[in-house]
Protein backbone atom coordinates (compact mmCIF):
# COMPACT_ATOMS: atom_id res chain seq x y z
CA UNK A 1 0.00 0.00 0.00
CA UNK A 2 1.43 3.31 -1.06
CA UNK A 3 2.06 5.97 1.95
CA UNK A 4 -0.86 7.97 0.54
CA UNK A 5 -3.49 4.96 0.42
CA UNK A 6 -2.13 4.43 4.01
CA UNK A 7 -2.27 7.74 5.12
CA UNK A 8 -5.86 7.91 3.53
CA UNK A 9 -6.73 4.60 5.40
CA UNK A 10 -5.72 6.10 8.83
CA UNK A 11 -8.14 8.99 8.12
CA UNK A 12 -11.32 7.07 7.07
CA UNK A 13 -11.83 7.19 10.95
CA UNK A 14 -12.25 3.01 10.58
CA UNK A 15 -9.63 3.14 13.17
CA UNK A 16 -11.42 4.82 15.90
CA UNK A 17 -14.49 2.98 15.27
CA UNK A 18 -12.01 -0.58 15.06
CA UNK A 19 -11.34 0.97 19.28
CA UNK A 20 -15.14 1.83 19.89
CA UNK A 21 -15.91 -1.70 18.59
CA UNK A 22 -17.98 -0.58 16.29
CA UNK A 23 -17.47 -2.47 13.11
CA UNK A 24 -18.30 -5.63 11.71
CA UNK A 25 -16.38 -8.79 12.05
CA UNK A 26 -14.55 -8.62 8.89
CA UNK A 27 -13.85 -4.99 8.64
CA UNK A 28 -12.27 -5.85 12.22
CA UNK A 29 -10.16 -8.29 10.86
CA UNK A 30 -8.96 -6.09 8.35
CA UNK A 31 -8.19 -3.81 10.38
CA UNK A 32 -6.16 -6.14 12.86
CA UNK A 33 -4.72 -7.93 9.48
CA UNK A 34 -3.44 -4.04 8.43
CA UNK A 35 -1.95 -3.58 11.76
CA UNK A 36 -0.03 -6.25 11.86
CA UNK A 37 1.48 -5.25 8.66
CA UNK A 38 1.87 -1.51 8.91
CA UNK A 39 3.69 0.11 11.64
CA UNK A 40 2.01 3.55 11.21
CA UNK A 41 -1.43 1.53 11.53
CA UNK A 42 -0.32 0.07 14.97
CA UNK A 43 0.95 3.29 16.15
CA UNK A 44 -2.38 5.02 15.30
CA UNK A 45 -4.32 2.32 16.86
CA UNK A 46 -2.25 2.45 20.15
CA UNK A 47 -2.62 6.66 19.81
CA UNK A 48 -6.57 5.87 19.72
CA UNK A 49 -6.55 3.73 22.39
CA UNK A 50 -4.55 5.96 24.69
CA UNK A 51 -6.60 9.03 24.15
CA UNK A 52 -10.31 7.34 24.69
CA UNK A 53 -8.65 4.98 28.04
CA UNK A 54 -7.47 8.25 28.84
CA UNK A 55 -10.27 10.33 28.58
CA UNK A 56 -12.18 7.34 30.07
CA UNK A 57 -9.95 7.82 33.59
CA UNK A 58 -10.90 11.26 33.44
CA UNK A 59 -14.71 10.38 33.36
CA UNK A 60 -14.67 8.28 35.48
CA UNK A 61 -17.70 8.01 38.05
CA UNK A 62 -17.14 5.57 41.24
CA UNK A 63 -19.54 3.24 42.11
CA UNK A 64 -21.28 2.57 45.12
CA UNK A 65 -19.20 -0.15 47.36
CA UNK A 66 -21.93 -2.18 47.34
CA UNK A 67 -21.35 -3.53 43.68
CA UNK A 68 -17.84 -4.79 44.60
CA UNK A 69 -19.26 -6.80 47.64
CA UNK A 70 -22.13 -8.53 45.44
CA UNK A 71 -19.38 -8.77 42.45
CA UNK A 72 -16.64 -10.36 44.86
CA UNK A 73 -19.53 -12.35 46.32
CA UNK A 74 -20.97 -13.64 43.57
CA UNK A 75 -17.59 -14.63 42.03
CA UNK A 76 -16.28 -16.43 45.41
CA UNK A 77 -13.71 -14.05 45.56
CA UNK A 78 -14.65 -12.39 49.19
CA UNK A 79 -12.10 -14.20 50.93
CA UNK A 80 -8.65 -12.76 49.15
CA UNK A 81 -9.56 -8.99 49.81
CA UNK A 82 -6.33 -9.23 51.74
CA UNK A 83 -4.46 -11.06 49.34
CA UNK A 84 -4.09 -7.99 46.79
CA UNK A 85 -1.33 -8.56 44.15
CA UNK A 86 1.33 -5.70 44.15
CA UNK A 87 3.87 -5.73 41.35
CA UNK A 88 7.19 -7.68 42.87
CA UNK A 89 5.00 -10.26 44.39
CA UNK A 90 3.11 -10.93 42.10
CA UNK A 91 5.43 -14.04 40.98
CA UNK A 92 6.86 -15.59 44.30
CA UNK A 93 2.87 -15.50 45.59
CA UNK A 94 2.08 -19.10 46.59
CA UNK A 95 -0.85 -20.23 44.67
CA UNK A 96 -4.26 -20.47 46.45
CA UNK A 97 -6.10 -23.73 46.88
CA UNK A 98 -9.54 -23.25 48.06
CA UNK A 99 -11.55 -25.80 50.07
CA UNK A 100 -14.32 -23.97 50.64
CA UNK A 101 -16.50 -26.60 49.79
CA UNK A 102 -14.87 -29.18 51.70
CA UNK A 103 -14.21 -26.87 54.62
CA UNK A 104 -17.36 -26.34 54.84
CA UNK A 105 -18.65 -30.15 54.92
CA UNK A 106 -15.64 -30.76 57.10
CA UNK A 107 -17.20 -28.44 59.62
CA UNK A 108 -20.82 -30.23 59.37
CA UNK A 109 -19.04 -33.37 60.06
CA UNK A 110 -17.38 -32.17 63.01
CA UNK A 111 -20.38 -30.90 64.30
CA UNK A 112 -22.49 -34.29 63.68
CA UNK A 113 -19.72 -35.72 65.40
CA UNK A 114 -19.93 -34.01 68.30
CA UNK A 115 -23.47 -34.78 68.33
CA UNK A 116 -23.10 -38.40 68.04
CA UNK A 117 -20.69 -38.36 71.22
CA UNK A 118 -23.35 -36.48 72.65
CA UNK A 119 -25.87 -38.95 72.10
CA UNK A 120 -23.83 -41.52 73.05
CA UNK A 121 -23.14 -40.19 76.71
CA UNK A 122 -26.72 -39.17 76.95
CA UNK A 123 -27.97 -42.92 75.71
CA UNK A 124 -25.38 -44.67 78.49
CA UNK A 125 -26.17 -42.51 81.43
CA UNK A 126 -29.70 -42.93 80.81
CA UNK A 127 -29.34 -46.70 79.87
CA UNK A 128 -27.16 -46.75 83.48
CA UNK A 129 -29.95 -45.76 85.54
CA UNK A 130 -32.66 -47.21 84.24
CA UNK A 131 -30.27 -50.38 84.68
CA UNK A 132 -30.20 -49.31 88.17
CA UNK A 133 -33.99 -49.04 88.29
CA UNK A 134 -34.49 -52.20 86.87
CA UNK A 135 -32.51 -54.20 89.57
CA UNK A 136 -34.25 -51.72 92.13
CA UNK A 137 -37.52 -53.06 91.30
CA UNK A 138 -36.12 -56.80 90.88
CA UNK A 139 -35.33 -56.43 94.52
CA UNK A 140 -38.24 -54.87 95.43
CA UNK A 141 -40.52 -57.54 93.69
CA UNK A 142 -37.62 -60.34 95.68
CA UNK A 143 -38.65 -59.10 98.90
CA UNK A 144 -42.19 -58.57 97.74
CA UNK A 145 -42.65 -62.45 96.87
CA UNK A 146 -40.82 -62.80 100.42
CA UNK A 147 -43.31 -60.77 102.55
CA UNK A 148 -46.08 -62.48 100.41
CA UNK A 149 -44.87 -65.59 101.37
CA UNK A 150 -44.04 -64.77 105.20
CA UNK A 151 -47.81 -63.45 105.27
CA UNK A 152 -49.07 -66.43 103.41
CA UNK A 153 -47.39 -68.24 105.88
CA UNK A 154 -49.16 -66.39 108.72
CA UNK A 155 -52.44 -66.90 107.46
CA UNK A 156 -51.74 -70.66 107.33
CA UNK A 157 -51.00 -70.77 110.81
CA UNK A 158 -53.71 -68.07 111.53
CA UNK A 159 -56.01 -70.70 110.02
CA UNK A 160 -54.95 -73.24 111.99
CA UNK A 161 -54.77 -71.74 115.21
CA UNK A 162 -58.58 -70.99 114.39
CA UNK A 163 -59.53 -74.16 113.85
CA UNK A 164 -57.77 -75.19 116.63
CA UNK A 165 -59.82 -72.64 118.88
CA UNK A 166 -62.49 -73.43 117.77
CA UNK A 167 -62.55 -76.88 118.61
CA UNK A 168 -61.85 -75.79 122.04
CA UNK A 169 -64.77 -73.49 122.36
CA UNK A 170 -66.73 -76.77 120.91
CA UNK A 171 -65.83 -79.00 123.37
CA UNK A 172 -65.93 -76.29 126.08
CA UNK A 173 -69.47 -75.82 124.80
CA UNK A 174 -70.25 -79.65 125.03
CA UNK A 175 -70.30 -81.53 128.50
CA UNK A 176 -69.10 -84.60 127.20
CA UNK A 177 -65.80 -83.39 127.21
CA UNK A 178 -63.49 -83.50 130.28
CA UNK A 179 -60.57 -81.20 130.17
CA UNK A 180 -57.31 -82.65 132.18
CA UNK A 181 -54.89 -79.29 132.50
CA UNK A 182 -51.36 -81.04 132.61
CA UNK A 183 -48.97 -78.50 134.64
CA UNK A 184 -45.20 -78.52 134.04
CA UNK A 185 -42.81 -80.57 135.80
CA UNK A 186 -39.46 -80.59 137.63
CA UNK A 187 -37.95 -81.43 133.65
CA UNK A 188 -39.64 -78.90 132.37
CA UNK A 189 -42.04 -76.62 134.77
CA UNK A 190 -42.82 -73.87 132.58
CA UNK A 191 -44.80 -76.44 129.73
CA UNK A 192 -48.60 -76.81 129.82
CA UNK A 193 -51.06 -78.99 127.98
CA UNK A 194 -54.50 -79.56 128.02
CA UNK A 195 -55.86 -83.19 127.21
CA UNK A 196 -59.52 -83.30 126.11
CA UNK A 197 -61.32 -86.83 127.03
CA UNK A 198 -65.07 -88.01 126.11
CA UNK A 199 -67.05 -89.28 129.01
CA UNK A 200 -69.00 -90.97 126.67
CA UNK A 201 -67.22 -93.16 124.77
CA UNK A 202 -64.20 -92.75 126.22
CA UNK A 203 -62.08 -90.91 122.77
CA UNK A 204 -59.12 -88.72 124.07
CA UNK A 205 -58.03 -85.62 122.28
CA UNK A 206 -55.36 -83.39 122.05
CA UNK A 207 -55.09 -80.03 120.91
CA UNK A 208 -51.93 -78.61 119.34
CA UNK A 209 -53.05 -74.86 119.73
CA UNK A 210 -53.91 -75.69 123.68
CA UNK A 211 -50.27 -77.02 124.50
CA UNK A 212 -47.21 -75.51 125.59
CA UNK A 213 -44.10 -77.72 125.13
CA UNK A 214 -40.30 -77.27 124.39
CA UNK A 215 -39.47 -78.48 120.62
CA UNK A 216 -38.52 -81.68 120.10
CA UNK A 217 -34.75 -82.51 118.48
CA UNK A 218 -35.06 -84.68 115.61
CA UNK A 219 -34.03 -88.26 117.69
CA UNK A 220 -37.22 -87.57 120.05
CA UNK A 221 -41.25 -87.10 120.36
CA UNK A 222 -43.24 -86.47 122.73
CA UNK A 223 -45.52 -89.70 124.42
CA UNK A 224 -49.01 -89.32 125.96
CA UNK A 225 -49.83 -91.73 128.87
CA UNK A 226 -52.49 -92.54 131.12
CA UNK A 227 -52.23 -93.64 134.46
CA UNK A 228 -54.78 -96.48 134.73
CA UNK A 229 -54.63 -97.69 138.90
CA UNK A 230 -51.15 -96.37 139.20
CA UNK A 231 -49.77 -98.18 135.82
CA UNK A 232 -48.88 -96.26 132.59
CA UNK A 233 -50.85 -96.86 129.75
CA UNK A 234 -49.34 -95.38 126.29
CA UNK A 235 -51.77 -93.63 124.42
CA UNK A 236 -49.26 -93.15 121.16
CA UNK A 237 -46.67 -90.42 120.60
CA UNK A 238 -47.04 -86.79 118.83
CA UNK A 239 -44.43 -84.28 117.27
CA UNK A 240 -44.86 -81.16 116.24
CA UNK A 241 -47.85 -80.28 114.10
CA UNK A 242 -46.73 -81.52 110.29
CA UNK A 243 -47.00 -78.78 107.56
CA UNK A 244 -49.18 -81.53 105.84
CA UNK A 245 -52.11 -81.48 107.85
CA UNK A 246 -54.36 -78.73 108.54
CA UNK A 247 -55.85 -80.33 111.92
CA UNK A 248 -54.94 -78.92 114.70
CA UNK A 249 -56.83 -81.61 116.76
CA UNK A 250 -54.83 -85.26 116.87
CA UNK A 251 -57.65 -88.12 118.31
CA UNK A 252 -55.44 -90.31 120.18
CA UNK A 253 -56.64 -94.32 121.41
CA UNK A 254 -59.52 -94.20 123.90
CA UNK A 255 -59.24 -95.15 127.67
CA UNK A 256 -61.94 -96.47 129.69
CA UNK A 257 -60.29 -95.91 133.02
CA UNK A 258 -57.74 -93.23 133.97
CA UNK A 259 -56.73 -91.29 136.91
CA UNK A 260 -54.35 -89.08 135.66
CA UNK A 261 -52.48 -88.11 132.10
CA UNK A 262 -49.09 -87.40 131.52
CA UNK A 263 -46.42 -86.59 128.68
CA UNK A 264 -42.86 -87.67 128.46
CA UNK A 265 -40.39 -87.19 125.79
CA UNK A 266 -39.20 -90.34 124.23
CA UNK A 267 -37.25 -91.50 121.69
CA UNK A 268 -38.42 -91.84 118.37
CA UNK A 269 -41.54 -94.11 117.87
CA UNK A 270 -41.97 -93.91 121.74
CA UNK A 271 -41.33 -96.46 124.44
CA UNK A 272 -42.85 -99.41 126.40
CA UNK A 273 -42.04 -97.76 129.55
CA UNK A 274 -41.99 -93.83 130.71
CA UNK A 275 -38.86 -92.04 131.21
CA UNK A 276 -39.46 -90.74 134.52
CA UNK A 277 -36.19 -88.14 134.49
CA UNK A 278 -38.42 -86.80 131.38
CA UNK A 279 -41.66 -86.27 132.45
CA UNK A 280 -42.71 -83.10 131.02
CA UNK A 281 -46.02 -82.25 131.97
CA UNK A 282 -48.80 -84.05 133.96
CA UNK A 283 -52.08 -83.47 135.45
CA UNK A 284 -55.16 -85.41 137.46
CA UNK A 285 -58.29 -86.24 135.88
CA UNK B 1 -11.00 8.55 48.15
CA UNK B 2 -8.03 9.92 48.17
CA UNK B 3 -7.03 8.47 51.53
CA UNK B 4 -6.70 5.13 49.62
CA UNK B 5 -4.20 4.52 47.84
CA UNK B 6 -5.19 2.74 44.12
CA UNK B 7 -3.63 -0.79 43.86
CA UNK B 8 -1.72 -0.61 40.54
CA UNK B 9 -0.26 -3.41 37.48
CA UNK B 10 1.24 -2.36 34.43
CA UNK B 11 -0.96 -3.67 31.60
CA UNK B 12 1.41 -6.96 31.02
CA UNK B 13 1.38 -7.96 34.85
CA UNK B 14 -2.54 -7.56 34.70
CA UNK B 15 -2.98 -9.68 31.45
CA UNK B 16 -0.88 -12.49 32.48
CA UNK B 17 -2.75 -12.64 35.87
CA UNK B 18 -5.86 -12.22 34.69
CA UNK B 19 -5.41 -15.03 32.04
CA UNK B 20 -3.53 -17.48 34.68
CA UNK B 21 -7.46 -16.89 36.50
CA UNK B 22 -5.53 -16.08 39.43
CA UNK B 23 -8.56 -14.92 41.54
CA UNK B 24 -5.99 -11.70 43.36
CA UNK B 25 -6.04 -9.96 40.30
CA UNK B 26 -9.59 -9.25 40.44
CA UNK B 27 -9.27 -6.80 43.09
CA UNK B 28 -6.72 -4.97 42.02
CA UNK B 29 -8.64 -4.94 38.45
CA UNK B 30 -11.41 -3.33 39.64
CA UNK B 31 -9.74 -1.41 41.98
CA UNK B 32 -7.72 0.43 38.54
CA UNK B 33 -10.79 0.20 36.13
CA UNK B 34 -14.06 -0.34 38.14
CA UNK B 35 -14.61 3.62 37.86
CA UNK B 36 -13.12 4.69 34.78
CA UNK B 37 -15.75 1.59 33.15
CA UNK B 38 -18.56 2.63 35.38
CA UNK B 39 -17.72 6.07 33.91
CA UNK B 40 -18.65 4.81 30.53
CA UNK B 41 -21.86 2.64 31.67
CA UNK B 42 -23.51 5.25 33.63
CA UNK B 43 -23.24 7.47 30.43
CA UNK B 44 -25.10 4.98 28.73
CA UNK B 45 -27.22 4.06 31.32
CA UNK B 46 -28.51 6.94 34.00
CA UNK B 47 -30.44 4.39 36.14
CA UNK B 48 -28.18 3.82 38.72
CA UNK B 49 -29.64 0.48 39.88
CA UNK B 50 -29.66 -1.28 36.48
CA UNK B 51 -26.02 0.54 35.63
CA UNK B 52 -24.39 -1.08 38.54
CA UNK B 53 -25.88 -4.39 37.09
CA UNK B 54 -24.52 -3.68 34.28
CA UNK B 55 -21.02 -3.04 35.83
CA UNK B 56 -21.21 -5.89 37.68
CA UNK B 57 -21.88 -7.91 34.79
CA UNK B 58 -18.72 -6.32 32.95
CA UNK B 59 -16.48 -7.37 35.67
CA UNK B 60 -17.89 -11.05 35.14
CA UNK B 61 -17.83 -11.29 31.76
CA UNK B 62 -14.02 -10.06 31.85
CA UNK B 63 -12.85 -12.94 34.60
CA UNK B 64 -14.72 -15.24 32.66
CA UNK B 65 -13.44 -14.21 29.22
CA UNK B 66 -10.23 -13.03 29.91
CA UNK B 67 -8.80 -16.24 27.61
CA UNK B 68 -10.48 -14.70 24.82
CA UNK B 69 -8.44 -10.99 25.40
CA UNK B 70 -5.53 -11.18 22.53
CA UNK B 71 -3.09 -8.42 23.39
CA UNK B 72 -2.10 -8.29 20.03
CA UNK B 73 -5.31 -6.89 19.07
CA UNK B 74 -5.28 -3.64 21.39
CA UNK B 75 -5.01 -2.40 25.15
CA UNK B 76 -6.55 -4.34 27.74
CA UNK B 77 -8.70 -0.98 28.94
CA UNK B 78 -10.11 -0.81 25.21
CA UNK B 79 -11.19 -4.73 25.59
CA UNK B 80 -12.60 -4.32 28.82
CA UNK B 81 -14.27 -0.88 27.64
CA UNK B 82 -15.86 -2.65 24.55
CA UNK B 83 -17.38 -5.31 27.10
CA UNK B 84 -19.02 -2.44 29.47
CA UNK B 85 -20.17 -0.60 25.83
CA UNK B 86 -21.85 -3.71 24.37
CA UNK B 87 -23.23 -4.55 27.96
CA UNK B 88 -24.75 -1.12 28.31
CA UNK B 89 -25.95 -0.99 24.87
CA UNK B 90 -27.67 -4.87 25.34
CA UNK B 91 -29.04 -3.70 28.67
CA UNK B 92 -30.56 -0.10 27.46
CA UNK B 93 -32.46 -2.52 24.50
CA UNK B 94 -33.26 -5.15 26.95
CA UNK B 95 -37.27 -5.84 28.50
CA UNK B 96 -35.41 -5.27 31.87
CA UNK B 97 -34.63 -1.80 30.78
CA UNK B 98 -38.05 -0.94 29.00
CA UNK B 99 -39.70 -2.28 32.08
CA UNK B 100 -37.71 0.24 34.60
CA UNK B 101 -39.03 2.80 32.16
CA UNK B 102 -42.65 1.96 32.76
CA UNK B 103 -42.17 1.91 36.67
CA UNK B 104 -40.82 4.55 36.84
CA UNK B 105 -43.61 7.44 39.08
CA UNK B 106 -45.57 9.99 36.87
CA UNK B 107 -43.85 12.81 39.26
CA UNK B 108 -40.00 11.30 38.08
CA UNK B 109 -41.25 11.18 34.75
CA UNK B 110 -40.18 14.76 33.48
CA UNK B 111 -36.59 14.58 34.90
CA UNK B 112 -36.40 11.11 34.06
CA UNK B 113 -36.55 11.86 30.55
CA UNK B 114 -34.57 14.88 30.74
CA UNK B 115 -31.70 12.22 32.20
CA UNK B 116 -32.39 10.39 29.27
CA UNK B 117 -31.33 12.74 27.24
CA UNK B 118 -28.85 14.74 27.82
CA UNK B 119 -25.31 13.75 29.20
CA UNK B 120 -24.24 13.99 32.51
CA UNK B 121 -20.84 15.00 33.85
CA UNK B 122 -18.74 13.76 36.87
CA UNK B 123 -18.52 17.18 38.64
CA UNK B 124 -14.63 15.80 39.74
CA UNK B 125 -13.42 16.09 36.19
CA UNK B 126 -14.46 19.89 35.17
CA UNK B 127 -11.57 19.99 33.07
CA UNK B 128 -13.07 17.43 30.74
CA UNK B 129 -16.39 18.69 30.39
CA UNK B 130 -14.25 22.15 30.10
CA UNK B 131 -12.57 19.85 26.84
CA UNK B 132 -15.91 18.29 25.28
CA UNK B 133 -17.62 21.43 25.59
CA UNK B 134 -14.58 23.28 23.19
CA UNK B 135 -15.42 20.38 20.50
CA UNK B 136 -16.92 21.98 17.80
CA UNK B 137 -20.38 21.42 18.05
CA UNK B 138 -21.15 19.13 15.44
CA UNK B 139 -18.02 16.92 16.83
CA UNK B 140 -19.20 17.13 20.42
CA UNK B 141 -22.63 15.90 19.04
CA UNK B 142 -21.39 12.80 17.30
CA UNK B 143 -19.14 11.84 19.97
CA UNK B 144 -22.01 12.12 22.43
CA UNK B 145 -24.11 9.40 20.52
CA UNK B 146 -21.56 7.17 20.22
CA UNK B 147 -18.92 7.13 22.98
CA UNK B 148 -21.73 8.44 25.41
CA UNK B 149 -25.26 6.89 23.82
CA UNK B 150 -24.24 3.73 22.54
CA UNK B 151 -24.84 4.39 19.37
CA UNK B 152 -23.31 2.62 15.98
CA UNK B 153 -21.95 5.26 13.64
CA UNK B 154 -24.75 3.81 11.48
CA UNK B 155 -27.07 5.08 13.79
CA UNK B 156 -25.80 7.96 14.34
CA UNK B 157 -25.47 8.85 11.06
CA UNK B 158 -29.59 8.04 10.64
CA UNK B 159 -30.37 10.31 14.03
CA UNK B 160 -28.09 13.38 12.56
CA UNK B 161 -29.01 12.45 9.40
CA UNK B 162 -25.42 12.80 8.11
CA UNK B 163 -23.57 10.53 5.45
CA UNK B 164 -22.16 7.85 7.20
CA UNK B 165 -18.26 9.15 5.88
CA UNK B 166 -18.94 12.78 7.76
CA UNK B 167 -19.82 10.74 10.96
CA UNK B 168 -16.82 8.80 11.02
CA UNK B 169 -14.64 11.77 9.92
CA UNK B 170 -16.12 13.30 13.01
CA UNK B 171 -15.99 10.61 15.40
CA UNK B 172 -12.03 10.78 14.55
CA UNK B 173 -11.41 14.35 14.56
CA UNK B 174 -13.31 14.25 18.08
CA UNK B 175 -10.97 11.76 19.20
CA UNK B 176 -7.79 13.99 17.55
CA UNK B 177 -8.88 16.34 19.78
CA UNK B 178 -8.93 14.41 22.63
CA UNK B 179 -5.39 13.03 21.98
CA UNK B 180 -3.81 16.66 21.33
CA UNK B 181 -5.64 17.58 25.14
CA UNK B 182 -4.38 14.49 26.87
CA UNK B 183 -0.79 15.26 25.03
Amino acid sequence: MSVENLKAYIESGVLELYVLGDLTPEETLHVEEMASQYREVRDELAAIEQAMEQYAMQNAVEPSTEVETRLFEKLDVSDLRENILTPHTQQEEPRIVRFDNNAGKVKTLRYALVACVALLIVSTAALFVTYNQLNDAHDQIASLSLDKQKYAGLVKQLEFNNKGLDNMVAMFDSKEWATIRMAGQAFSPKSKMNVYWNKKDKSVLINYVAMDLPKTDPEHEYQLWALVNGKPVSLGVFGKPDSASNEALLKMPAIQEAQAFAVTLEPMGGSVNPTMEKLTVMGGV
Amino acid sequence: MTAFKKLTLTEPELVVALQSKDPAVLKTLYSMYSSALYGVISRIITHTELAEDVLQETFVKIWQSATNYDQTKGRLFTWMMNIARNLSIDKLRSKDFKNSLKNQDIENNVSFVDEQNKVTFNPDVMGVKQLVENLKPDLQSVLDLVYYKGYTHVEAAEKLDLPLGTVKTRIRLAIIELRRSFN
